[in-house]
């Protein structure tokens, strides 16, 4: 999954134009959904209904952040939902044996699922490093160990969190909107922080554009790529929690699913898989395609048979026109 | 001889080693009965994975696979009573097909094939349910033996799924390795700007790979669904991790051009004998997980040839 990239741009105009209509295409997309989607049934437009798409992407758009960090540097982080599950669990776990309610010592869980998430990326990252072994598999396996932890710590058990305070994530909304969505709205802030206005976050486009000018430059490219590992298992460890918030239960199934929606995700809002491109927006609208077309299909009653499959078809479309196809030469 | 001319052994070693283990410590598992039974009862994830191998080896991935099988288990099960022993025909064309779909897709539409090939598969899943009619069919039982009741015989203790795993191999290795598509696949695989650069149509070389996997994904599933007798959305469900896994513990890694079918092969095997040796090791079922992907990264870090990849990404 590498791409060579051949000079594009060198079309004067004509090229500036074409990138400005890539670079918004992916929010175009989305717009064009919505749009299908609200002739068809006017309720898809409802705060009631944009509040449960919302609810539904929060835990997602968490994960699929973290992956974008370490999709920009090239690499790709299948560990999501092994991460998630010990996560949560780590979080079940602790937030009942500090009192089971946040207004007790309960909120130190809260930081030390966020330490767990990032332990396990530092792990990750260090076993794709320094083992050398491509991070496809590394964090796949460690995907495995991560569900493997969950099942051994839980044997298998739900863990029921229903402190009221916690689950205010939910239940507690401001203007319509679910508190969870706020805070995931907080982390996507700090993401774009860290990837715009620090130095870690260049150095991941650095990587992800050119590692041997990255090394050449004395950049210690393996220290960004482990960072990068790790700072995905906090955001992993966030999509934990959210997760927990919402639906009230840590367990090892509480990670399922999270691997393909967010690489999917990440892809379809554009930023490439071969590194160097793209960013936390480009996530969220990603992100926020993917759900939509979910809810959507659901909103203007499809049957269930069908919504796989135009599931997969209105992803390929969505890739297909968010795609600069004049910049690359071909894609694996 | 030296540790560079040893690299290709790797695997094989590899699987050496874990046999030898569980064997010193359960010596029943080495009993060949039993490891022939075993290696059987994998011919489906085998092939699969076979096919999955084509895919890898040019550098993308096929993430279809499991939804191609499940949707042949359908159709067999569908269309048996119909069509008989013909409608192997009508499987492999389908999975043909969606490969070739998912190929061009990714050749000719820019899709990473990681999305691409997902994304097909959720079609092929949409097909699966609907024909179904989201209920788990059984085969019709005669039907089922006149027709493919051949295949649990066995020829001089060896049973006949091993012997279509053998020739399915065989066919794979023979276009890999005695073919210039094979040849083809490799430039592309190690580099794919030099073999457009020589003249290859490489986008055809691209989509036949892909439709090879979807072929190869599709006689899996219908040889599942045969031993299973029935057909359901469902019923290949978790082939797809472990068919990756077979294919990269052999050491064909992810950027293509190195490895080939009987790295495969071996992986395969080092995956069943994982995971049959924790059930004869009697490691308690919630430890397996973990376990599992403990020894997959030892496998891997001491499996995988680093001198053909520049950069580990």
């Amino acid at each position: 999954m590498t791409i060579l990239e051949t000079s594009g741009g060198k079309r004067g105009r004509a090229a500036i134009g074409r990138e400005v209509l890539v670079k918004w295409a992916p929010l175009l997309v989305l717009l064009v959904l919505c749009g299908i989607f609200a002739l068809m049934e006017p309720r898809f437009l409802s705060t009631r209904n944009f509040a449960r798409i919302l609810i539904a992407a929060s835990p997602a758009l968490m994960v699929a952040i973290g992956v974008t960090f370490v999709i920009i540097m090239g690499s790709i982080d299948l560990s999501m939902e092994g991460t998630v599950s010990v996560c949560a669990v780590a979080f079940a776990l602790c937030f009942l044996w500090f009192g089971g309610t946040l207004a007790s010592w309960a909120w130190l869980a809260l930081p030390i699922t966020l330490l767990v998430g990032a332990a396990l990326g530092f792990i990750n990252g260090l076993i794709h490093v320094k083992l050398k072994i491509p991070s496809f598999m590394a964090s796949l396996a460690m995907g495995f160990v991560g569900t493997g932890l969950a099942m051994v710590t839980t044997g298998g058990d739900r863990i029921r969190i229903e402190d009221e305070l916690f689950r205010s994530l939910l239940t507690e909304r401001i203007l319509n909107f679910p508190l969870m969505v706020y805070v995931a709205g907080i982390f996507l802030l700090i993401a774009w922080f860290i990837q715009t206005r620090t130095t870690l976050g260049r150095n991941f486009y650095a990587v992800g554009g050119g590692e041997d000018l990255a090394v050449a430059s004395g950049l210690n490219v393996n220290r960004v790529r482990v960072m990068g590992f790790a700072l995905a298992g906090m955001f992993f460890s966030v999509g934990a929690l959210l997760a927990v918030g919402r639906i009230g239960i840590a367990e090892t199934a509480t990670g399922n699913n999270f691997m393909f929606l967010s690489i999917t995700a990440v892809v379809v809002g554009g930023t490439a898989l071969w590194g160097g491109i793209g960013g936390v927006w480009n996530t969220l609208v990603g992100v926020l395609i993917v759900f939509v077309i979910g809810n959507g299909m659901v909103v203007i009653g499809l049957p269930g048979y069908v919504q796989d499959g135009v599931l997969g078809i209105l992803v390929i479309l969505a890739v297909i026109l968010s795609t600069d196809r004049k910049s690359i030469s071909f894609v694996k | 001889m030296s540790l560079e001319k040893l690299k290709p052994y790797f695997p094989w070693l590899t699987l050496g080693v874990l046999l030898l283990l569980v064997g010193a410590v359960n010596p029943s598992f080495l009993n060949p009965a039993s490891l022939l039974q075993l290696v059987a009862d994998i011919v489906p994830l085998f092939i699969m994975a076979v096919g999955m191998t084509f895919a890898i080896y040019i550098g993308g991935i096929d993430l279809s696979v499991q939804q191609v099988a499940n949707l042949v288990t359908v159709i067999a099960t569908v269309y048996l009573a119909q069509f008989g022993v013909f409608v192997t025909v009508i499987c492999i064309a389908v999975g043909f097909a969606i490969g070739a779909v998912s190929g061009w897709v990714t050749t000719r539409q820019f899709v990473p094939s990681f999305v691409a090939t997902l994304a097909m598969g959720f079609i092929a899943l949409s097909g699966a349910r609907f024909l179904s009619g989201e209920r788990a069919l059984s085969m019709n039982a005669e039907a089922r033996d006149a027709s493919f009741g051949w295949m649990f015989g066995n020829t001089g203790g060896v049973p006949h799924e091993l012997i279509i795993a053998a020739l399915l191999l065989a066919l794979a290795w023979f276009l890999q390795t005695r073919t210039t598509f094979g040849r083809a696949l490799k430039s592309v695989g190690a580099g794919e700007l030099a073999a457009v650069a020589s003249g290859l149509n490489v986008h055809r070389i691209k989509i036949l790979a892909f439709a090879l996997s979807g072929a190869f994904a599709a006689i899996a599933g219908l040889m599942f669904s045969v031993k299973l007798s029935g057909g359901d959305a469902n019923l290949a469900n978790g082939f797809l991790i472990l068919a990756i896994v077979a294919v990269l513990v052999g050491g064909t890694p992810l950027t293509g051009g190195v490895g080939g079918v009987i790295n495969t092969l071996v992986g395969t095997l080092i995956v069943v004998v994982i995971r049959s040796a924790m059930v004869y090791l009697e490691i308690d079922a919630t430890m397996q997980q973990m376990i599992f992907g403990l020894i997959l990264i030892l496998a891997i870090a001491t499996t995988i040839d680093r001198s053909k990849m520049r950069i580990v990404k």
